[in-house]
């Protein structure tokens, strides 16, 4: 994401450049860029210096000991855990945290001291009530009060916990089926199949639908489960770069023309793999240009909405809403319970035929355990709500508060200076920190002014771009988004993070409510 | 597999020297060391210069082609346990622009080291030898080749 990417104004479809789907990736400031480099730099030789005086005696080793004697050949390459030993566990003590309630709006975390440089940890006895600025909790849905939970216990007294049984045998029971059509319905698809965990519904339904042969495009900054999938099929992988309709529209053309690699032959099928919302960039994909693009050459479509289900839209159903294409024209809908609604494992939706490919062929519905009653319970009662058929309009009215959240937060925090990454409208908010000791200051910093935040740096993101990521939920009062804002302004000037050459930088002032009302909530 | 990292890069060791900035601070590094040397009362100019070409040379010399595997725990299940650094950048495609600019700064600093230590015989003899160390390992016919197998393991 190097380069500054707004849609122009001359792309095919009007509805990409609309000033409201603004995406924006501001360029990486060039000094800031080699700070970064250097902070690696110096932290690198300072761990060769380390590892050397280690290796001598002069300090004391702390990783495990490779217990063979030494004419042995060795177990492990002390190489391979360099970063882990000299960059990780300096700043270990700002991931992995431990909680000690659930994880909704707020959250506990427990403290944690260590005498010996992040070695070893001791809890302190004190739990930090903060602000959950970490968790995929879109809707608010993970609470453990309230008719979700108190219906999904309720089911367990009905249908028991599990019964460890695969989709095939015994784990066909009717919670999961009106699951399923209910998950159909929302979606405005013709069939629909659930399964027990996220990364496996990627992970090992590609396979099923992909194989030699055929051909998979990828946009490069796809999740790992989808990569998984592709590599598992033995299809033929190829990426174009992060929403980049030329580049993808170049690809097809190439692989169509030239055929399959070294035999010339036609493909079987080209399927294009894209995500609703990425998570790591908070930008949206082009959907309606991608099925201007799969219509012209002939070419299928799956869309991964894990982040994007229940999240954006305006009644809530994922992309397909939001650009409000047709559905029946994405081949596969794929998505997960995780986020939006507080439970976990994940579908697919489609056209009946496919979903029942799916369901005789799928490794999943043959080989691992069916969801389980609580857990479908949780998703109904959401799913209910969410679609308003419990009555109220609580459903409606958390989607319009986490629709009114994540524009508020967003603006004001791109009004403070800050660089801020993705779609206007995407719950995910990347705040770019670039150096590596600022993961540490920033995570610090937030949690003393009772914030939980996420930071993430190399080499999960590129070098360069280390970045807070902020995900925004409905549960989320404006109270504590300015409480979070506050104390994101404070460490934004404690610790220099307004890089931002495009907006000018100023300090935070909390709107008064008359000004709020009237720009946010109308 | 690192659940839940951006990209599915399978050893980060093959594209961070492609990373906005690393070239920049490359070179400024070069001339920190450089300034470094200058600073010492009892070294002359052609001495420092040839001091900085051997260093780097030599630096470049066993961070490249000495060191193998990555220092991270890579998800190429050890495909790259084998490999040198130089071999694992771009996963092996040769000729790609960060290789280019690693093979071109040996022979620049080369010549500015000839020009400023004046082309004295012992200066030029020092230079040359370091410089091919640092260059001849890069060529592409040196790709997975241990001489008399050394460092074959």
């Amino acid at each position: 994401m190097s380069n500054y990417q707004t849609n122009k104004p001359g792309d095919d479809n009007n509805r990409t450049s609309d000033h409201r789907n603004r995406e924006e990736f501001e360029e990486t400031p060039t000094w800031a860029a080699v700070v970064t480099v250097l902070g690696y730099a110096i932290l690198s030789a300072l761990g060769w210096l380390r590892d050397f005086l280690r290796h001598i005696g002069l300090e004391e080793k702390r990783t495990a000991h490779d217990p063979n004697p030494k004419d042995f050949v060795p177990l492990y390459q002390s190489y391979e855990c360099f970063y882990t030993r000299n960059l990780y566990t300096r700043i270990r003590d700002v991931f992995n945290q431990p909680i000690a309630s659930v994880a909704g709006a707020k959250v506990h975390v427990m403290e944690r001291v260590s005498d010996d440089y992040n070695w070893t940890f001791k809890f302190s006895g004190k739990k930090i009530p903060s602000i959950n600025l970490g968790s995929y909790n879109y809707l608010g849905f993970a609470e453990n009060q309230g008719p979700c939970s108190e219906q999904a216990i309720k089911s367990i007294e009905t249908y028991a916990v599990t019964t460890c049984s695969t989709r095939h045998e015994l784990g066909h029971q009717r919670y999961v089926k009106e699951l399923e059509s209910l998950m159909a319905e929302y979606l405005n698809v013709e069939d629909c199949i659930a399964f027990g965990m996220g990364f496996a519904t990627n992970a090992l339904n590609i396979p099923t639908l992909a194989g030699k042969g055929d051909l998979i495009l990828s946009d490069k900054l796809n999740h790992v489960s989808l990569i998984l999938g592709a590599r598992l099929s033995g299809a033929t992988i190829r990426t174009f770069n992060h929403n980049d309709m030329k580049d993808l529209e170049a690809h097809l053309r190439k692989a169509i023309i030239s055929g399959q690699p070294r035999t010339c032959r036609p493909w079987k099928k080209i399927l294009i793999i894209v995500e609703g919302v990425y998570s790591m960039e908070g930008s949206l994909c082009k959907l309606p240009e991608i099925i201007e693009l799969k219509k012209k050459y002939k070419a299928y479509l799956y869309v991964d909405e894990a982040h994007s289900i229940g999240a954006i839209g305006s009644r809530g159903r994922g992309v397909v809403d939001y650009w409000k294409v047709d559905p029946n024209d994405i081949e596969i809908h794929m998505g997960t319970f995780t986020k939006s609604f507080g439970s976990a494992g994940g579908y697919i939706a489609g056209k009946k035929n496919i979903i029942d490919y799916i369901r005789v062929s799928s490794h999943s519905a043959c080989y691992s355990s069916s969801m389980s009653a609580p857990i479908v319970q949780q998703i109904i009662s959401a799913l209910s709500i969410i679609m308003g058929r419990d009555g109220t309009n609580d459903g409606q009215k958390r989607i319009q508060q986490l629709a009114c959240n994540v524009r508020y937060f967003r603006r004001q925090l791109v009004d403070m200076g800050f660089i801020v990454y993705g779609n206007n409208n995407s719950p995910v908010v990347p705040v770019m920190l670039f150096m590596p000791a600022k993961i540490a200051a920033v995570n610090r910093e937030m949690l003393k002014r009772d914030c939980a935040v996420v930071t993430v740096g190399f080499p999960a993101t590129l070098l360069t771009e280390s970045r807070v990521r902020f995900c925004i939920s409905a549960g989320h009062t404006k109270e504590m988004l300015d409480h979070a804002l506050k104390a994101m302004d404070e460490v934004g000037h404690l610790v220099s993070l307004r890089y931002s050459k495009k907006n000018p930088h100023h300090r935070w002032v909390e709107l008064d409510h008359a000004d709020y009302d009237k720009e946010y909530t109308s | 597999m690192n659940v839940g990292i951006a990209q599915g890069e399978r050893n980060p060791n093959s594209s961070w020297l492609n990373s906005r900035g690393v070239w920049l601070t490359y070179i400024i590094l070069l001339f920190v060391l450089h300034f470094i040397l200058l600073s010492i009362p009892y070294i002359t100019t052609p001495v420092a210069w040839t001091l900085t070409t051997t260093i780097h040379n030599i630096c470049s010399f066993y961070l490249f082609h000495l060191v193998k595997g990555a220092p991270w725990e890579t998800s190429d299940q050890g495909r790259a346990r084998r490999f040198t650094f130089w071999e694992q950048i771009d996963n092996g495609v040769q000729w790609t622009g960060t290789r280019k600019f690693l093979q071109i700064l040996p022979i620049i600093l080369f010549f500015i080291a000839s020009f400023y230590t004046k082309y004295d015989r012992t200066h030029f003899v020092i230079n040359l030898a370091t410089m091919l160390l640092a260059v001849v390992p890069k060529f592409p016919i040196f790709f997975g080749v241990r001489l008399f197998d050394i460092n074959r393991y």
